[in-house]
């Protein structure tokens, strides 16, 4: 038993996992959890329509607010729900001026089953104040490849008919000036959104 | 997916398609020719045997899909139900249906000795302690559930000293005369009392400590904290269901006794 416990305490407790221990160097080495992009472009300027048939402007949209931007879809079975899960957890928990200040954009990367009326249901299972937008996989793609995001990727659908889209797995982050860049790859957990939200909304100007 | 042996953390989305995990199996089942052998040479059998039986489905229940599976790397909660029910029940059970002919050998055994000094109260209550936070911590649970060894281990880590715990209680080699009745509802006490630290860890926590189980494909529409919140209680709760019956049983079995003895005090008439 003793044995045991000493092999076990080993595996256990000399091992970090592997995107902890990054985000514990990261943190140390330059404060942030989440991967700070050196000199990043723009922020990006495009306009999707929104989950209730509106035009969204991007740019003009979240001057101003901290956001945090995504591109999934709805039938997506891991990293999507676990991203938004997180996200609306850890905005339930800020106070109420910062989450008035964060806005979650998720943009689907699956247009032809993510409908406005789907986007809008499945984003209110996590915080109905996402907002979700749609656009042709064209333009979608196109606005991947402008933040440095590979394009999304259907695969062969099964034989139901559902196929599982291959997409990026980060979270971007903005901070309300759009000075700051900040990738928040999956594996990124709420402690950590936590400890770089609050900066991020800080480094406004 | 390829077949797994032992129920551990996947990255894929969670199926209500049943798996095999032929390891749990095995291990079921070698725990229970175990018993037969230990039995067939002891002569009694009758309630002895169904406890055994209980215990054995207790832990296989808990071992093997879906309970094994959903513990092993989606659901928190469910995890913590594994460990009441491979910690503190399936252990009970399995004491209990340890025949008396089976005893009654081990009373007579050269490692009394030794059996002696590892099944004291102090020691049994201290390596429960040191394993049910051991194995709650964050970093050991992140890192040995994402491997079929390494939840193998917590698993036996915590039938082992689940028998160890119930070994002072239930069984009755080595003799400890001083250990009554009263001492063992003492120390089943203290047990309640000291799962009180990871309950509130995991209850009032901010955030998921776990991050096999915050980064697993979701399970319904339980968040992630909301899951281990609810693993918290269930520890709390659940736990102190078990040790509250023990303690129960163990009242009115000590009352029941006193009293045929007739040394139980008599209210003075009024």
């Amino acid at each position: 038993m003793l044995a045991m416990v000493a092999v076990a305490c080993v595996a256990g407790c000399s091992v970090e996992p592997q995107e902890r221990r990054d985000a514990e160097i990261r943190a140390r080495e330059t404060g942030w959890r989440g991967i700070v992009l050196e000199n990043p472009p723009p922020k990006p300027s495009f306009t999707l329509e929104d989950a209730n048939g509106r035009p969204f402007e991007f740019q003009a949209e979240t001057d101003g607010y901290t956001t945090f931007l995504f591109f999934g879809y709805t039938s997506c079975p891991d990293v999507c729900p676990v991203h938004m899960a997180s996200l609306a957890s850890v905005r339930r928990d800020l106070p109420t001026e910062q989450q008035r200040s964060m806005k979650v954009i998720f943009v689907t990367t699956d247009p032809e089953r993510d409908t406005p009326e789907r986007i809008r249901t499945w984003l209110a299972n996590f915080d109905p104040d996402f907002i979700g937008l749609t656009g042709s996989k064209t333009v979608v793609d196109s606005i991947q490849l402008s933040l440095g995001l590979p394009p999304s990727i259907y695969e062969e659908p099964d034989e139901n008919g559902f196929y599982i889209v291959g997409h990026a797995s980060q979270v971007l982050a903005f901070s309300p000036d759009g000075s700051i860049r900040v990738i928040y790859p999956f594996g990124t957990r709420q402690s950590d959104w936590m400890h770089d939200i609050p900066k991020l909304a800080a480094a406004a100007n | 997916m390829g077949l797994q042996w032992w129920c551990s953390a996947q990255a894929t989305p969670w199926s209500w398609s049943w798996r095999p995990y032929p390891g749990v199996w095995l291990f079921v089942l070698a725990l229970a020719v175990a018993f037969v052998l230990v039995a067939r040479g002891s002569g009694d059998a009758g309630q002895r045997r169904g406890w055994a039986l209980a215990g054995l489905l207790t832990l296989w229940l808990a071992l093997d899909w879906p309970i094994g599976a959903l513990g092993g790397g989606y659901l928190s909660s469910v995890h913590m139900l594994q460990y009441l029910l491979i910690a503190l029940l399936a252990p009970a059970l399995l004491l209990m249906g340890v025949p008396d002919g089976a005893w009654d050998r081990l009373g007579g055994s050269r490692a009394l000795p030794v059996l002696r000094l590892i099944t004291h109260p102090l020691v049994t209550l201290a390596v429960f302690q040191v394993v049910l936070v051991w194995t709650h911590l964050p970093a050991v649970v992140d890192n040995l559930m994402a491997t079929q060894t390494g939840s193998f281990l917590i698993d036996i880590l915590w039938l082992m000293a689940g028998l160890l715990f119930w070994w002072p209680v239930i069984a009755p080699v080595p003799d400890r005369a001083r250990f009554g009745p009263p001492m063992k509802m003492g120390y089943l006490f203290l047990a309640t009392v000291l799962n009180t630290l990871p309950y509130a860890f995991l209850t009032f926590g901010e955030t998921p400590f776990y991050g096999v189980f915050e980064l697993a494909p979701p399970v319904g529409r339980i968040s992630a904290r909301q899951d281990q919140q609810v693993a918290g209680l269930l520890m709390k709760v659940g736990g102190g269901i078990i040790l509250w019956t023990a303690i129960t049983v163990l009242w009115f079995r000590w009352y029941n006794r006193e009293d045929a003895t007739g040394d139980r005090p008599v209210a003075p008439p009024i």
